[in-house]
């Protein structure tokens, strides 16, 4: 009986299968990743209460002006958030985001009533003169295991470019 | 039953219409329809700067379609009426590129950035993307790819492709950020948007090429060099876009210029070869192996493996590059190129041992062509030459000897003979493997033609 003749192709489509192998570890990792910070089942109902975005003075730290949904980069801004809408058995923190993904603001980790002198959270990008422009993501987290696991209330805003 | 019916070719042209062809409709009339139904849903729905781009892009999507379609029609054209049409096709296709970048600057950046910017954007990144290109092409020794299809695979990687993510990723990404906790989490959703949907994009277009132009798609060195024209392609216009927003956002600080630099640095410089072209060289490595592969089944396995690969490389660089924290000193410009070369080598470097077994396996299968042919005896190849043939290098010192003999008519001439001599080769080995799905020209034509330009070479 002859052996089939040696065909390179099906080494090409074995080293694909082989670099297959390490897609899916690779694609499996990042799923449980996503699962492990975005746990299912988190879902407790409760809602936190965001008064509204406000034009922020650091100089006072008082907000002023109405809720906002857009802002000029040249202007400070922060979110007021009421805590007593909150039971006191959990954690939670609030933080802010922008545009890049990163934290430019945040209270917390702690529970409700340990927050409550902290209502009002500004953005502050330290070692910039303004604000980047983009979109800003502002949330209320409640935490297991130091983990944000739920969303419990979400705001977005936008800072122009001009 | 003639001797001549008898012969199948799978270079020149097939004068039928293969089945394949029919699969090629289905794709792009599936990416047609996504496109336009997705970028008017965005448009209505979201109403964002992308939205809008998305939607007047559509102009230069169809200006790509149309040009790429008489591209192609062209290729069946007499020699006479080829060149019209390829002007023609080039005009739409370099309207659409104008056209597309227009869009991007007018409408995204240059509110901001100026369209000045935008223009020293596109010109700083012309030139290196130009080099990887002509580096892609080069890698190809035994037989390079035209430089119109390896320009159609780059025109498609920039406009069609990014047109077709813009769009999917803003959708994805609004609802992810309206419903998900910010943080990893998060960052892990918009990398799996990012590897699925731009490999998608990108990929089509390499999937596209395979179906509809089979005979100047002939293995896994082919598809490496399509799928990496589509990826420099992306990454050009993604460069661009990348560095007028980061200038129009950090200008005001004093730093957009560095920044857009730093962007142009690691996107055209440092990334060139390990992002968007590694990624879809994979994909075309994929499809390449798909094409020599005897059953559908493996062939299916081979196009989805490369996706596949493509998609999880594009998202491990997305979803962990944070865990790579990049130092603000000068330690910090050491870790950007290790940070490249941890993440990305390794994919890189599978691509590159794919892309050196394909050449050896292909330059291994024609040189033993070659030898077949010049032993029938038929003129088309003479055992004289086969040495010369065999080696890219020596190809290239009978060309330049031709050069200095017979000056550039004769260089041209021994090209042409060269390639038509490739071709035959690559024929007769697709025809031994039993690769071709239909009967083609006769191969005697493609053997007469090259003995008519033998004719042509004087010195």
């Amino acid at each position: 009986m002859r052996a089939a003749p040696y065909d390179p192709v099906r080494t090409l489509y074995r080293a694909l299968l082989v670099f297959d192998v390490v897609a899916i570890v690779i694609l499996a990792a990042g799923l449980a990743e996503f699962v492990y910070f975005e746990p299912p089942g988190q879902s407790t109902g409760l809602k936190a209460t965001i008064v509204g975005i406000y034009q922020y003075d650091p100089a006072t730290k008082t907000t002023s002006g109405p809720d906002r949904r857009t802002f000029a980069r040249t202007q400070q801004f922060a979110a007021v958030v009421d805590w007593s809408s909150l039971p006191q058995n959990i954690t939670v923190d609030a933080r802010w985001y922008d545009t890049f993904g990163a934290v430019v603001g945040k209270v917390g980790p702690g529970s409700p009533v340990q927050l409550t002198d902290q209502t009002t959270i500004p953005v502050v990008h330290a070692g910039l003169k303004y604000n980047l422009p983009g979109q800003y993501i502002f949330v209320v987290d409640r935490l297991e295991n130091g983990i944000p696991v739920e969303v419990l209330a979400r705001r977005i805003v936008l800072v122009e470019r001009s | 039953m003639s001797a001549t019916s008898a012969v199948t070719a799978a270079n020149p042209r097939p004068r039928g219409r293969p089945s394949r062809y029919g699969i090629a409709i289905a794709v792009a009339a599936i990416v047609l329809v996504v496109l336009v139904a997705s970028a008017i849903l965005d448009y209505v729905y979201l109403d964002t700067i992308p939205g809008r781009t998305s939607l007047y892009g559509l102009v230069a999507v169809a200006l790509v379609a149309l040009g790429t379609f008489i591209g192609v029609r062209a290729l069946d054209r007499d020699p006479a009426d080829r060149k019209r049409h390829f002007i023609r096709a080039s005009v739409l296709l370099g309207l659409a590129a104008l056209l597309w970048l227009l869009v991007i600057d007018v409408y995204v950046f240059t509110g901001s950035a100026g369209p000045w910017v935008a223009a020293i954007c596109a010109a700083v990144c012309l030139p290196t993307t130009a080099f990887g290109l002509f580096v892609m092409r080069r890698l190809d020794r035994n037989e390079k790819e035209p430089w119109r299809l390896v320009l159609v695979a780059a025109a498609w990687g920039a406009i069609v492709a990014t047109s077709m993510v813009i769009w999917a990723e803003s959708l994805w990404g609004t609802i992810a950020e309206r419903t998900l906790v910010p943080g990893p989490g998060l960052d892990a959703s918009n990398a799996f948007s990012a590897g699925l949907l731009e490999e998608l994009a990108k990929g089509a277009a390499v999937l596209l090429l395979f179906l509809v132009m089979r005979n100047e798609f002939d293995d896994v060195v082919d598809g490496i060099v399509y799928g990496a024209a589509v990826g420099l392609g992306f990454n050009f216009l993604e460069s661009i876009a990348y560095m007028t927003n980061l200038y129009a956002i950090f200008s005001p600080e004093g730093v957009g210029g560095v920044a857009a630099g730093f962007q142009w640095y690691s996107r055209q410089v440092l990334g060139l070869f390990f992002g968007h072209a590694t990624y879809t060289a994979l994909i075309g490595a994929g499809i390449g192996i798909a094409r020599q592969l005897p059953n559908r089944r493996q062939k299916v396995i081979a196009i989805a493996s490369g996706f596949l690969i493509a998609i999880a490389a594009h998202f491990s660089w997305d979803a962990w590059l944070a865990f790579f924290p990049i130092e603000s000193s000068a330690l910090g410009l050491a870790e950007i190129h290790l940070r490249t070369l941890i993440m990305t080598g390794p994919f890189t470097a599978a691509v590159i041992a794919l892309l050196m077994s394909g050449l050896q396996f292909e330059g291994k299968a024609l040189a033993e062509q070659f030898r077949k042919e010049a032993a029938e005896g038929a003129g088309a190849i003479l055992p004289s030459e086969v040495p010369i043939l065999t080696s890219p290098w020596q190809r290239l010192t009978q060309r330049m000897h031709a050069l200095s003999k017979g000056g550039l008519r004769a260089y041209l001439a021994l090209a042409r003979l060269q390639t038509a001599q490739l071709d035959l080769a690559m024929e007769r080995w697709h025809r031994e493997r039993q690769e071709i799905d239909m009967p083609l020209e006769a191969e005697r034509e493609l053997r007469q033609r090259v003995i008519e330009l033998r004719r042509s070479v004087t010195f």
